[in-house]
């Protein structure tokens, strides 16, 4: 029996190894999309890399726009850019640009920027003025509101560093003309400090934010996207292993080669138990290339629990393939079995958050995501790569990648016919 | 019945209210070539598919080398080879790795299954391709290594289900001539086919198959001997055909005459003859023949006479 079931695999392997399209759909695919991907969004995760571009026209008379300007482009996050091709932006060639496609945000500061900031307390009318972000209305949202959270900040300190002196002269003059000079500095230094939260002065701010993560969680290092996109592509790519079987199972029926096998002194459970077999092999092997390159190429982390992973990566497979057993039972044509892999694994994978995140997603979808291993999966693979978890913390979501296994297996087997 | 390797009594399968398979005996004896010979549609495959374990049938018994069919379907496997109608190979493998495969799964390792594979290779003639991936092979090469995978653990019953559908006739010689070979080596066959000359060349007996059941059964000889020398079918105007038939019915080499759709059919045991004393009869009666048609006695015939239709319809 253990004979029959060796020689049904290392057929279907031979088979498998022989077939470049197959070898490059499981193997090749979801490497190129954790390397286009990784890529294209690496500024996302990575601190310093990937700074977004900024235009920024200044029109402002005075000194203080340049100063925010400044400010922006020494931080990490931002380049900015107030020329273009050797001239001074102007608003038009911004606007250019961004109808061009060229760019997707550009920062325009008026004429009286600076008078307004320094404008006489004691004036009778209060001066207001406007910096406008031109968007192109296709950005996302997510990438424009944190730009203009930063600048509302920067605008904020310089509006205390320019108006609170001038705010206390008046008040003084106004309430306690007899005051000293040397007096009336003083307090306005350290009300200035103050009312900054020390950001303003020499000295460290009393105030600092700090990045760190949940107790428990043995994190080296934050996660860069390729730490970030190899656990959610991984899983993508091993549920292909629902094609390759479905596909085996429909061409042994129509080239007769099952009805050979079933005239075979061999029973049906050693039949599809040699048949499942190799792809399950196939599934382990693609788990150990992509995760093994993924952290040898681009040095991503597989975490403290080699443990942890492996019974990860056991249930994951399991589920995978079972998912296939469940296709192969249901469909009856090449077609059938293109179009419902398709269906469902693009539809898991989404909803599992192999795509996109699923923090991001309304809580309806979270829910929804549930029913998919790939959710299950990914958060275990988060668990143990990202966030540095081992085995016991990952056992349920092991459980239910099994109870997953399990129902597919069970489903698939019971609607399964071999002719 | 006398040392019957398959022995066939009553089998009945049905599809819903189709019957496929009514009521079939029939008995295959020890070393013997057994045809099952109809058209497409007739219940061959059906028949050959439950004879292989395939299908359960719904009604009747069979056994397989002594084995009920049903109760004992662990014990016949071993015995049995199938040779579908299908090209049921990996075309991605080496005609090797194909015998391989099924060699292994029959429970063959080692030289043992080296020497199976060189043997069913040698038979079929694919030596000298077995290293061959078989997408590469020729329809007729495919054929013969489809043969080969049913050969592999020498089973000691073969059910060929047309084997030499799409061959081209070199191929379909180098088949017959392997057949041929198995049978001197004592090996019991059950063969399915459409083609007369297949039947007619290969098998000791013939079931003639159409519609599920089995319409006559004979040695090849035996079943054309119904003909005894021929029919030949004459067509005459209609009104015609009732004053000739008794006078046809006594000329001296005619052995029954009938009506059927709109001709004679006249049964002879001398073609030639009784051909000349059908004209010289329609000559006196001054009845014009619009139509001739003699048929030389052979399995062809045969079925026609059985069933009123061609093998090939």
């Amino acid at each position: 029996m253990l004979n029959q079931i060796l020689a049904l695999a290392w057929k279907d392997l031979k088979i498998f190894f022989k077939d470049p399209g197959a070898v490059a759909l499981i193997f090749l695919q979801p490497f190129m999309f954790i390397v286009v991907m990784s890529y294209a969004l690496g500024g996302l995760f990575e601190p310093g890399g990937g700074q977004i571009q900024l235009l920024a026209v200044n029109q402002d008379r005075g000194p203080h726009a340049a100063a925010i300007l400044r400010q922006l482009d020494e931080m990490d996050a931002f380049q900015v850019e107030t020329t273009w091709e050797g001239q001074p932006l102007t608003r038009g060639m911004a606007e250019k640009l961004i109808v061009e496609g060229k760019q997707n945000l550009a920062l325009v500061f008026p004429p009286d920027f600076s008078e307004v900031l320094e404008q006489d307390p004691a004036a009778p009318e209060r001066r207001t003025t406007k910096i406008l972000v031109i968007v192109d209305p296709a950005t996302s949202s997510q990438f424009v509101e944190p730009i203009l959270g930063t600048l509302q900040g920067l605008i904020e300190r310089r509006t205390y560093t320019v108006m609170i002196p001038r705010r206390l002269d008046y008040l003084f003059e106004r309430l306690a003309p007899q005051t000293p000079v040397e007096q009336r500095e003083t307090f306005k230094a350290q009300a200035q400090e103050a009312m900054s939260g020390g950001l303003l002065g020499g000295r460290e701010p009393v105030v600092t934010v700090e990045r760190t993560t949940p107790a428990g969680m043995q994190v080296e290092k934050n996660p860069d996207t390729f730490q970030q996109n190899v656990p959610g592509y991984t899983i993508y790519g091993i549920f292909w292993i629902v094609s390759l079987l479905a596909g085996s199972v429909l061409e042994e029926k129509r080239e007769g080669t099952f009805r050979r096998l079933l005239v075979a002194p061999m029973n049906r459970a050693v039949m599809l138990a040699g048949k499942l077999l190799p792809y399950y092999i196939i599934n382990l092997i693609q788990l150990v290339i992509m995760l093994g390159a993924s952290s040898l190429l681009f040095g991503v982390s597989l975490g403290h629990s080699p443990a942890g992973l492996v019974a990860v990566s056991l249930v994951a497979a399991a589920a995978a393939t079972g998912l296939g057993v469940l296709v192969s039972a249901l469909t009856r044509t090449e077609a059938q079995v293109g179009g419902l892999t398709v269906l469902l694994l693009l539809t898991m994978s989404a909803l599992g958050g192999c795509f996109v995140p699923r923090f991001i997603m309304p809580d309806w979808l979270k829910t929804m995501g549930l029913i998919t291993p790939h959710a299950w999966a990914l958060d275990a693979y988060q668990d143990l790569l990202v966030r540095g978890y081992g085995l016991r913390e990952v056992l349920p979501k092991v459980g239910a990648l099994a109870a997953f296994a399990a129902a597919f297996f069970g489903i698939g087997v019971w609607r399964f016919r071999f002719e | 019945m006398p040392n019957c390797m398959i022995e066939v009594n009553g089998l009945v399968k049905k599809y819903g209210d189709r019957v496929t398979v009514n009521g079939v005996s029939f008995c295959v004896q020890d070393g013997e070539i057994f045809c099952l010979l109809g058209p497409n549609g007739a219940g061959k495959t059906t028949t050959i598919s439950i004879l292989a374990t395939l299908l359960p049938p719904d009604e009747g018994q069979a056994t397989i080398g002594g084995y009920d069919l049903v109760r004992e379907t662990n014990l016949i496997k071993p015995l049995i080879g199938f040779v579908p109608q299908e090209l049921a190979l990996y075309p991605t493998l080496s005609a090797w790795d194909n015998l391989a495969f099924f060699g292994r799964i029959y429970g063959l390792r080692g030289m043992a299954l080296k020497e199976r594979i060189t043997a069913a290779l040698g038979l079929v003639g694919l030596r000298d391709r077995a290293g061959d991936v078989v997408r590469t092979f020729s329809g007729g090469m495919k054929r013969r290594l489809n043969i080969a995978a049913g050969l592999i653990h020498q089973p000691r019953i073969l059910f060929l289900d047309e084997p030499t559908v799409g061959v081209d006739p070199q191929s379909r010689n180098f088949i017959f001539e392997h057949i041929e070979r198995l049978k001197a080596e004592g090996m019991t066959i059950l063969y399915t086919t459409h083609y007369m000359e297949e039947a007619e060349r290969l098998c000791d007996r013939v079931a003639i198959m159409d519609e599920g059941r089995i319409l006559a059964l004979d040695t090849p000889r035996g079943l054309v001997g119904l003909l005894g020398g021929g029919v030949i079918h004459v067509g005459v105007a209609a009104e015609a055909i009732e004053d000739l038939l008794p006078a046809i019915r006594t000329l001296p080499h005619v052995r029954a005459a009938s009506a059927q759709d709109c001709r004679l059919k006249v049964e002879t045991g001398a073609a030639r003859p009784a051909l000349l004393e059908l004209i010289e009869l329609c000559n006196a009666r001054d009845v014009p023949i619009l139509s001739l048609e003699v048929l030389e006695p052979n399995l062809e015939s045969v079925f026609l006479h059985l069933t009123g239709k061609h093998l090939r319809d």
